[in-house]
């Protein structure tokens, strides 16, 4: 009160006036933004924003691009973008809702049917598809059994069906020939070479029979308590498609299920989510480091304004002037650095694209928003959340420090960066929508940080001791090092952060490409035969060993039901379970099931509770697969019984395993130990990788036996190998682009110390040092820096990959140890070559220069 | 200008350091007065207290009538933007402001009207009116305190705090920076403070006074001339 009084009593006021009204600070603003810019004062700062908003861009452009590439490929193996599968027909106004939404629909019902043909007959897969029948993917029809000149079709006309090459051999006929289905008899038109949507299951082993579906109610097929599968296929633009999600999601009952591409066990849907995820967190990574670049950049500019700004206040500038000032400053520097960032970002994503086109068929139509509005949102949280502690310190520079010097504000340096953080993981989460992955990354990265500030004070602190000892340039590197251990310590971090995010994206990528790679090796099963009678089993493994085919050994199969769990009936329990469980082909609970024997733990299954049995062992039991056991509520002690024909027996559970579904080999719910099936009546099936050479034999033998079913998935291998491999390039590029935003965050930082290291070797040229000393003791503080950074990035990394493989990505987790030699002498020589290189132009100045600059 | 006790003090390890003993001074409008005294004898310290760049411990200080000790930083920045005007030993120019744009810069901020025109004038009166669209690091130093000059001029402050303003350059140039600082000096009728430790310089002023180890003397310019040269013997015999 006094101050003011003592103001007006004096007749001032205009004092108090003079800065305000004043509309100077808009001009001084964009002045200094003017000559800033122009004399590339802002180059560093520009360049981080403009990393920052470019590699978002970039990266979530051309994950998005890739995404809708693999989705549009992969839906061809659902033949739609979504199936709502049903017991029975579904509600009419769903179609409508559909046509009202722009989404086109077709129907296929499936059923087994015995098909006849004068007095053969078979037991076929029956398939009537409606005139728009695939909506996605082809089906392939040939006029001859050879499958040479097969072409895309829909559905067969009305009274024609399609039939399988195995059908046609088990029925003895050939195209042109008449088939009977049920009541009424079909012509067959052509010979089916590929059916997009074929369901991968060994299990149903009839051929596929293919009729229109308005023909089906003349085969009377269609009767109450008839097995159908009803499936109405959905295709459309994504955001029709999605929004008739949105709807009918909600309504899906228990006797339906709403299938998309990443749905399901299905070895394609597996690869798809974990590639997709992969984008995203290189995406998130590219966040992350954009916006540790952002961070580092605008605490340069902060410190770079200072002077500019004790200046203005000792000339009489108001802290609101300022304020105006800076944050319009800012914000226009923002707004250039985003505009411009857009724009590269849009260049390296056409380049990243159009490099692509050859691998990946790209919808060159397709424009995304996306990326552009998570782009600018980047730039701008960056620009904001990042900028606000060193703005607001700027702002608060003391006229006084143009005589005292300026000195970091002593902040509580945690409670400050709130706000970033907050900005941070919001980003990560919005991005992402995965909460897990985003805390998994942003409180590794706290941890870090906080691990790091007191490792690398210990570290910097001993290696002085031991650089005390070693030379002359490699003593003044660590002096350097200490005497700078604050900044340093920011520079350790930073770089650490760096190497580790770069570190964690190669293991990733390599991690995943090598788990695909195994999961599709060359020799992948590629045949599966079925059906193969007790008699026949010799003559099936004398051929294969013959002929050195590969298989995966045979599998006794005998159907049989579930019918009690501890000796209380299922049947009612297990009913609601049936439609789920007729996912992927298999039959589960409640119908039949296909049930084996063996006495060893087959491949790829892995027992997670009680144990598998001996071969001494004469007990009879049985093991059980995970899921069916969490379902049902069974474990390890339970009594099953099962009902064979008219026989009921029961068995105890002694184990429970986790089965690897994605694996192409005959897989099971149920194994019991060799004594309990072995009187039953058994088939065989298993699976063989056949070479190309080869299938001409294996054909010629099976024709010896045509009750045996052969079912060929190369057609599904080849498929799922080219998204895998495409989804390999876009991860390879992936991180290409996320190694280029790291290198991008090293260069900034280093150039963020340049100024003080141009007064230091003045300093020391003036005192007469060597160029040679003062080269190396840069190198050597830089190579130090960037081994230190290389090792705690690597321990760091291990962490995090430790975290994302076995939370996120439900891998196996390993350790990587050539990671960390790669972490640290990448680390080592790319940070002092970055160093080296930003120093040069300094060491190379005269001293007589490099005075006048700095003094 | 008007100084009653004034003392400063900074704590330092948890103790505390007097860097000014409590000091008096009065001067008049128009005066010419030179704080003279050895490095660290606190005149800087004085000097950013007397300027309203910093706050004194204990005691009170007016300027233009204004109590500089009980105003806050906000309100002593309206103060120096309509009353003061500084010259540093570092010239303290924005680096990204052209020559002409850092004399207009005082002018601005205190909302005086035809900055541009003025500034104009006045570069050219400090024989720089070539040299206006060039940036600081285009200048040599004896030009950089040129446009140092005009812009403390610019708002025709009513007190000037030079704080060594040859200190910095060669002696030369340095004669010629004190020439135009006292010649238009004497043109506006501003009060002029002037720091340093050059007696030549401060024998230009009307008044001196010495500043040594905090404490403020009154003296003629030859009495710190024979002060200065015997420290001079003393260090010499040591």
């Amino acid at each position: 009160m006094s101050t003011n009084t003592s103001l007006n009593s004096s007749g001032s006021q205009s004092v108090e006036s003079s800065s305000k009204g004043n509309k100077h600070w808009l001009k001084h603003a964009l002045l200094l933004l003017k000559h800033e810019l122009k004399r590339g004062e802002l180059t560093i700062i520009l360049l981080a924003i403009v990393l920052a908003v470019s590699a978002v861009f970039s990266l979530s452009g051309f994950s998005s691009h890739i995404k809708r590439a693999l989705i549009n490929e992969s839906t061809t193996f659902i033949a739609a973008d979504r199936v709502l599968e049903s017991s029975r027909p579904i509600a009419p106004d769903i179609l409508t809702e559909a046509e009202r939404n722009a989404v086109v629909h077709a129907q296929q019902l499936e059923m087994s049917s015995i098909v006849f043909a004068g007095n053969n007959m078979a037991l076929a897969d029956l398939s009537a598809v409606s005139a728009a029948y695939p909506l996605r993917g082809e089906l392939l029809v040939s006029d001859s059994a050879d499958l040479a000149d097969a072409k895309p079709v829909n559905a067969p006309a009305r009274g024609e069906a399609w039939i399988a090459v195995n059908g046609l051999k088990q029925l003895e006929i050939s195209v042109g020939d008449e088939i009977e289905v049920g009541g009424s008899t079909f012509k067959v038109a052509g010979v089916i070479s590929q059916i997009p949507n074929a369901s991968f299951s060994v299990f149903t082993s009839g051929p596929q029979v293919f009729i229109n579906i308005d023909d089906i109610a003349q085969t009377e097929l269609v009767q109450p308590g008839s097995r159908l599968s009803y499936s109405y296929l959905f295709a459309g633009e994504p955001s029709a498609i999605e929004s008739f999600e949105d709807w009918l999601k909600p309504q899906v009952n228990e006797t339906q299920r709403w299938i998309d591409i990443e749905s399901g066990q299905s070895p394609l849907a597996g690869a798809l989510n974990r590639a997709q995820k992969y984008l995203s967190l290189a995406s998130m990574l590219g966040i992350v480091l954009a916006a540790v670049a952002v961070a580092v950049a605008s605490r340069r500019y902060s410190q770079r304004h200072q002077p500019s700004v004790a200046i203005f206040k000792a000339m009489g500038a108001s802290k609101a002037y300022i304020t105006k000032l800076y944050c319009l400053h800012w914000s226009l520097l923002s707004i250039v650095s985003i505009s411009i960032g857009l724009l590269v970002g849009y260049g390296i994503l056409q380049v990243g694209l159009s490099a692509m086109a050859e691998q990946v068929e790209l919808d060159e139509n397709y424009f995304a928003w996306y990326p552009f509005i998570v782009a600018i949102i980047t730039g701008l949280i960056c620009a904001l959340a990042f900028a606000i502690e060193p703005l607001k310190s700027l702002v608060a520079t003391k006229p006084l420090s143009i005589l005292r010097g300026y000195q970091d504000e002593n902040r509580k340096a945690w409670l400050n960066y709130l706000p970033a953080f907050v900005a941070l993981f919001t980003l990560l989460f919005v991005f992402s929508r995965d909460l897990m992955l985003s805390v998994a990354l942003l409180a590794g990265g706290l941890i870090v940080v906080g691990i790091l500030l007191l490792f690398s004070r210990v570290l910097i602190n001993a290696g002085r001791r031991a650089g005390s000892q070693a030379g002359k340039s490699w003593h003044l590197a660590m002096a350097n090092l200490q005497r700078r251990a604050k900044e340093n310590s920011v520079q350790l971090i930073s770089f650490t952060i760096a190497i580790k995010l770069l570190l964690l994206i190669v293991v990733m990528k390599n991690a995943l490409i090598d788990e695909w790679q195994q999961q599709l090796p060359d020799n992948a099963a590629n045949r599966f035969l079925v059906n193969i009678s007790g008699q026949q089993i010799d003559r099936v493994n004398e051929f294969l060993s013959d002929n050195n085919i590969v298989s995966s050994g045979l599998y006794p199969v005998v159907r049989g039901r579930l019918t009690a769990i501890n000796d209380e009936r299922v049947a009612r329990r297990v009913s609601k379970e049936e439609d789920e469980e007729a996912d992927n082909g298999r039959r589960g609970v409640g119908r039949e099931l296909n049930l084996t024997w063996r006495a060893s733990l087959p491949t790829e299954n892995e027992v997670i509770d009680g144990s598998w049995w001996s071969e001494q062992d004469q007990k009879t039991q049985v093991s059980i697969e995970q899921g069916v056991a969490e379902r049902l509520d069974i474990g390890v002690g339970d009594t099953l019984t099962f009902q064979l024909g008219s026989e009921e027996f029961s068995v105890p559970v002694t184990s429970v395993r986790e089965v690897n579904w994605q694996a192409l080999q005959p897989n099971f719910f149920m194994i019991f130990s060799p004594q309990v099936l072995a009187d039953f009546p058994a088939t065989y099936i298993t699976s063989l990788y056949v070479e190309p050479s080869k299938k001409e034999l294996l054909q010629d033998f099976l024709s010896q036996y045509p009750t045996i079913s052969m079912i060929d998935v190369d057609a599904l291998i080849n498929q799922l190998r080219s998204v895998i491999d495409k989804v390999s390039i876009a991860v390879e590029f992936i991180l290409v682009l996320v190694v280029l935003a790291g290198s991008l965050v090293l260069v900034a930082q280093v150039q963020a110390s340049m100024e003080e290291r141009e007064r230091e070797l003045a300093i020391l040229r003036t005192l007469g040092a060597k160029g040679s000393l003062l080269r190396n003791s840069v190198l050597f503080e830089f190579v130090a820096l960037g081994a230190l950074a290389g090792f705690m990035a690597s321990v760091a990394m291990e962490i995090a990959v430790y975290v994302i493989q076995s939370r996120v990505f439900d891998m196996t987790v390993s350790l990587h140890l050539p990671y960390w030699l790669l972490g640290i002498v990448a680390g080592a020589s790319f940070v002092g070559f970055i160093g080296l290189l930003s120093c040069w132009r300094l060491l190379n100045l005269s001293s007589v220069t490099l005075i006048r600059r700095t003094m | 200008m008007s100084l009653r006790e004034l003392t400063k003090s900074v704590e330092l390890d948890g103790k505390s350091l007097n860097i000014l003993q409590p000091i008096s001074l009065d001067v008049n409008a128009s005066e010419t007065i030179a704080i003279v005294g050895a490095s660290g004898s606190g005149k800087s310290t004085l000097l950013s207290i007397i300027a309203g760049l910093d706050t004194p411990s204990t005691g009170e200080v007016y300027l233009k009538h204004q109590p500089l000790h009980q105003l806050n930083e906000e309100q002593r920045s309206a103060v120096r933007a309509k009353y003061v005007g500084f010259i540093f030993q570092q010239f303290l120019l924005v680096n990204s402001l052209t020559a002409l744009e850092n004399v207009m810069l005082p002018a601005e901020l205190a909302n005086i009207p035809n900055a541009e025109q003025k500034a104009r004038e006045l570069l050219a009166q400090v024989a720089l009116a070539d040299r206006a669209d060039h940036y600081p690091s285009q200048l040599s130093g004896g030009e950089q305190q040129r446009v140092a000059i005009a812009r403390a001029f610019i708002s025709q402050p009513d007190i000037l705090f030079a704080d060594e303003p040859t200190g910095n350059l060669d002696t030369r140039t340095g004669l010629h920076i004190a020439e135009l600082l006292f010649d238009m000096n004497k043109k506006f009728g501003t009060t002029l403070v002037l720091v340093t430790h050059d007696p030549k310089l401060a024998a230009r002023c009307q008044r001196q006074v010495v500043m040594d180890s905090g404490q403020l003397t009154e003296s003629s310019a030859e009495s710190y001339d024979n002060q200065a040269s015997d420290l001079a013997n003393v260090a010499q015999v040591s």
